[in-house]
């Protein structure tokens, strides 16, 4: 029928405003800016400069003493250092074994506990409590803790592990390059997967019920409801799970440093303890510099779709 | 209180306009309604005039001010939110006093003003009470009286009522209406509800589209509509449009439909229906206006029931005709079944005529 | 059995499974804590043992009384190191929430130019090392004057939990009503009372969420403190203990005792506000 609207299909609309110049846009919404400044000011100084610094340092050959006026340009001879170094293979591979398998880890056990504890029953929240214990306490004590745990003589592990007949003597976790890697990722798995266990324990409360109860008289099965129901509604929640979880394990560093070092033999040194190395023990600042600059680039292409993940739909909130 | 007058109001965001070149005039003590469906750009008009958003283009003047530029607390407006803005945090006071506090007014005067609005809505027993803890009319009330407790010159309400349930909503109505009337105050008032606008307007603003369609009395825009689309907006059941093609014959004008059947218009009617831009007429009717007939009359055309609708005292039903639906009524006892053949009888004097190709109303 | 949930949890042998699968998780969560505090009821001979005295035979607070003696020279450090790590994450927190607020209020309701970019920075803010920015503000607390002292690590603290509380609190602004400012705006509030008078209260739980965060950040904090303070009685916690144990290599129990000391603050602030916490985290994360 009519829509009203045609009656007027004749007149044109009004010349668009012109849209306001940058400049008269900038004055107009110059007090806004007063919010945002404190935060910004703090930033530039702790970010911005910081990046500065370490892009200038990759391409110099700085004396030990981190004297700057004696530093040397020398181009790109430290990114070439790093990427023919036969160390520069190994670290990264670790790097991947330890974030991979630790992100996954994590996210299946946080995964499984938000669907355990997606449903009411007294002490639920305690639970959820006590399961979040180990993201709240420090890295530091949680290393120190295992390292105790994993001590090769008097360690409870190793011991219980005797006692239930598992194994003949302790093993020896930390000291062995076949089980050090992997026992450092256990730690880091206890750390973080209840950070994913509340992400997503946020993420089931948007599934709709009555989609549930639908499927549920459509005859499907819980693993077909998981599927067809449960799961695409959290693809979102999870995504900016994963990836958080990616850059806090390639990012991770008090873990290893504490309990290993980074050894035995460097089974256990990943980019962050390298580049430590490199930069604060060894006081190669250029090639350590040039190895963060690396990483920079890897994050900011993991950021991109972390911004992305979670500014999904951002502007369509309104505010004129 | 004051006049408030926007001129050539324009609201754009990007390419999609919200308000397009609103020009309407609220005379002092008046009770505007701006009415439309939903999207049509009435939240965007009363939030322009509070100052809420900022102007793409034109000027809104209330009183004797020029306001364009001005914040809104330097407007002299209450506004009244759909979702009623109740501050959560603060009591129903606390709500009451905020008005007054941010101008600063002595406590002594605060607390009588307060206690004065809450004694008018009747709401002294809750102002105590935080805004969760009581029911949807009585946040309607308390929204209503942080308006009035601070005597603005404009009141504006954004769809006030329509989160309340029907009964409460005639109730609210009626007290709305009421209050209006003993402060002589200005009022803009946005629903979406037409009959609500007829209802309790002096004056109502038909939007559509961001346009204004038809600014009128009530009783002016029911009886002439301007154009297609007004027609079928006011008025419950809606007025009904068939689609017909305009003939002359000798002296007379028929309009005429595809299946073949004629109506012969009167003579005023008929050169309205030629002074369209073409030969495409839209006729048409309200209810009230169309006599139904079981068997054929001169000049009543053909059509087939569709529905039945008693609702005691007068029974509505929709018939169609040539491919429209038109409704109609007619008392309890004439029997009318589904699928039965009947014979519509539009008065002349009370029928609308409008233009097929632009939908505006037909006019002499 | 409930029909009501049961839609959710599947059937009988799903939830079987759930619950068999959350006592091994609780296990596996609560073990390491339950041997830190056993292992500190005993004497560092007890703790020597193999096979482990699964239960102190003869329990022991002494390791605790040392730690909090401040006549002994242990306590003395001990506390003055807790001590040091409240006044850092306290000053933190006041600083972060005061201007994440004002900040996180912006990304929410405003749209000026540069707005997207500088979102964009803040978040990404999250995805950086600190051992990258170790050199760099290093040299930069030289040139301010700021090593060795406290002034440094919260200058730092604060930067990396600005970005997380700004968008804590982004998410909590998103979900007041915008009408409320409106109003307040006509009842006479300028756009800033109409903020600090009406929302910012409205905004108390995220306040409480992105406080414990940012506290629970600078508490834990072991990089930036290891590298910036040298001077012992400057160190905080986290370093201090590092180097307690550097300097007592076997006094396993003593060590115990330390971590459990310094786990109880965050893990007892969190269990308290714990509802705050989860719902700041989600309500910016989930979409709906
Ligand atoms: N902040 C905004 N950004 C973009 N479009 C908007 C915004 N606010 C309103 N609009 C658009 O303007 C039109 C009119 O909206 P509104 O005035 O709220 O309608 P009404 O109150 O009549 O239902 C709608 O099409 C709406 O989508
Ligand atoms: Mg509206």
């Amino acid at each position: 029928m009519s829509t009203g609207q045609a009656i007027f299909r004749d007149v044109p609309d009004p010349p668009a405003p012109k849209r306001p110049s940058l400049g008269s846009r900038l004055v107009k919404s110059r007090t806004d800016y007063l919010y945002v400044a404190p935060a910004i000011l703090v930033m530039l100084v702790v970010i911005a400069y910081p990046i500065y610094y370490t892009i200038e340092l990759s391409f110099f050959n700085t004396p030990a003493s981190l004297a700057l006026s004696e530093k040397q340009f020398n181009g790109l001879d430290n990114y070439v250092t790093i990427l023919t170094s036969s160390i520069f293979w190994k670290v990264t591979w670790q790097t991947i074994i330890w974030t991979v398998v630790s992100t996954l880890f994590a996210f299946l056990l946080g995964l499984g506990a938000a669907l355990a504890l997606h449903r009411e029953f007294a002490g639920r929240a305690l639970l959820r409590g006590l399961l979040l214990i180990p993201w709240v306490v420090s890295a530091v004590a949680a290393s120190y803790v295992w390292k105790w745990l994993y001590h090769s003589d008097f360690g409870a592990i190793g011991a219980l592990m005797v006692q239930l007949g598992v194994t003949d003597q302790p093993i020896n976790f930390l000291d062995n390059t076949t089980t050090s890697l992997y026992s450092l990722i256990v730690v880091n798995v206890w750390k973080e997967f209840s950070f994913a266990m509340i992400m997503l324990m946020a993420g089931l409360q948007t599934v709709p019920d009555t989609l549930l109860r639908a499927a549920q008289v459509d005859g499907a099965s819980p693993w077909q409801r998981f599927w067809h129901v449960t799961w695409p509604h959290l693809s979102s929640v999870s995504t900016v799970t994963v990836l958080l979880l990616v850059v806090q394990n390639f990012n991770s560093f008090i873990i290893p440093f504490i309990m290993t070092g980074g050894g035995p033999v460097g089974s256990t040194q990943i980019w962050i303890t390298h580049i430590y190395e490199l930069a604060f023990l060894r006081q190669r600042w250029g090639v350590g510099a040039a190895y963060a600059v690396l990483l920079f680039i890897i994050m900011m292409t993991l950021g991109y779709f972390y911004v992305r993940a979670l500014t999904r739909g951002d502007d369509q909130r309104a505010g004129a | 209180m004051a006049q408030v007058v926007l001129k050539d109001v324009v609201k754009n965001y990007g390419p999609v306009y919200a308000v397009n070149r609103v020009s309407l005039t609220v005379e002092d003590g008046e009770f505007v309604a701006l009415v439309g469906p939903s999207g049509c750009g009435k939240t965007t008009t009363l939030n322009l005039v509070a100052g809420l958003i900022s102007m793409s283009g034109g000027a809104v003047t209330i009183g004797d001010r020029d306001v364009t530029n001005l914040d809104p607390k330097d407007r002299d407006i209450a506004m009244v939110f759909q979702n009623y803005a109740l501050y959560p945090q603060k009591s129903v006071y606390k709500n009451l006093a905020f008005p007054l506090q941010m101008r600063k007014l002595p406590k002594e005067e605060i607390d009588k003003k307060v206690r004065d609005a809450a004694k008018t809505l009747d709401i002294t027993h809750l102002l105590e009470r935080k805004p969760r803890e009581l029911s949807g009319g009585q946040q309607q009330r308390v929204a209503l009286g942080r308006a009035l407790v601070r005597e603005p010159r404009v009141f504006l309400m954004d769809e006030p009522l329509s989160n309340l349930d029907a009964k409460l909503r005639v109730q609210m109505r009626s007290e709305i209406k009421r209050f209006h009337q003993d402060l002589g105050a200005t009022i803009i008032y946005v629903t979406h509800d037409q009959l609500e606008a007829v209802t309790m307007s002096d004056k109502m603003a038909v939007m559509n589209g961001g346009f204004l369609q038809q600014y009128d009395s009530p009783a002016n825009v029911f009886a002439n509509p301007i154009n297609m689309f007004v027609a079928s907006f006011v008025g419950s059941p809606a007025m009904s449009l068939v689609p017909l093609t305009a003939v002359s014959k000798g002296t007379q004008v028929v309009l005429t439909s595809p299946e073949g059947w004629e109506m012969p218009l009167s003579d005023a009617n008929g050169r309205k229906a030629l002074s369209a831009t073409s030969n495409k007429v839209v006729l048409g009717g309200r209810h009230s206006t169309i006599k139904v007939h079981k068997v054929q009359v001169p000049g009543a055309v053909p059509g087939k029931v569709y529905t039945v609708e008693p609702t005691g005292d007068v029974t509505f039903a929709q018939v169609f005709v040539s491919g429209a639906t038109v409704n109609v009524s007619v008392p309890p006892g004439f029997a009318l079944r589904p699928d039965e053949p009947v014979f519509l009888e539009f008065d002349q004097d009370r029928m609308h005529l409008f233009d097929g190709e632009t939908e505006m109303a037909l006019r002499l | 059995m409930s029909s009501i949930t049961e839609y959710r949890s599947g059937g009988m042998g799903w939830r079987w499974a759930g619950r068999i699968f959350l006592v091994f998780l609780l296990g596996f969560t609560i073990m390491p804590m339950a041997w830190m505090l056993i292992t500190s009821l005993k004497t560092g001979f007890a703790a020597m043992q193999y096979p482990p005295q699964w239960w102190p035979t003869e329990p022991t607070l002494d390791n605790y009384w040392r730690l909090l003696d401040p006549s002994g020279s242990v306590g003395q450090d001990f506390l003055r190191y807790f001590w040091n790590s409240m006044w850092v994450s306290v000053v933190t927190t006041v600083l972060a929430v005061a201007v994440a607020v004002p900040a996180a209020y912006a990304f929410s309701r405003f749209r000026f130019p540069g707005r997207t970019f500088l979102f964009f920075a803040v978040l990404l803010r999250n995805m950086f090392p600190a051992v990258v920015f170790l050199v760099p503000l290093f040299i930069l607390m030289r040139v301010l004057g700021l090593v060795n002292t406290h002034g440094s690590l919260i200058l730092t603290y604060l930067t990396f939990g600005l970005p997380l509380a700004i968008w804590l609190l982004k998410g909590f602004y998103d979900n007041i009503p915008i009408q409320l400012e409106q109003a307040a705006r006509i009842d006479g509030a300028t756009r800033f009372q109409a903020f600090f008078l009406i929302v910012m209260p409205l905004s108390t739980p995220g306040i409480i969420a992105t406080s414990i965060y940012s506290f629970i950040g600078a508490w834990n904090e072991y990089i930036y403190a290891y590298t910036f303070l040298t001077r012992h009685d400057q160190m905080t916690l986290p370093v201090g203990i590092q180097r307690f144990f550097s300097e007592n290599a076997t006094d396993w129990p003593g060590l115990m005792a330390a971590t459990f000391l310094m786990s109880i603050p965050v893990v007892v602030l969190f269990l308290v506000l714990q509802r705050y916490f989860v719902r700041a985290l989600t309500e910016g994360a989930v979409k709906h």
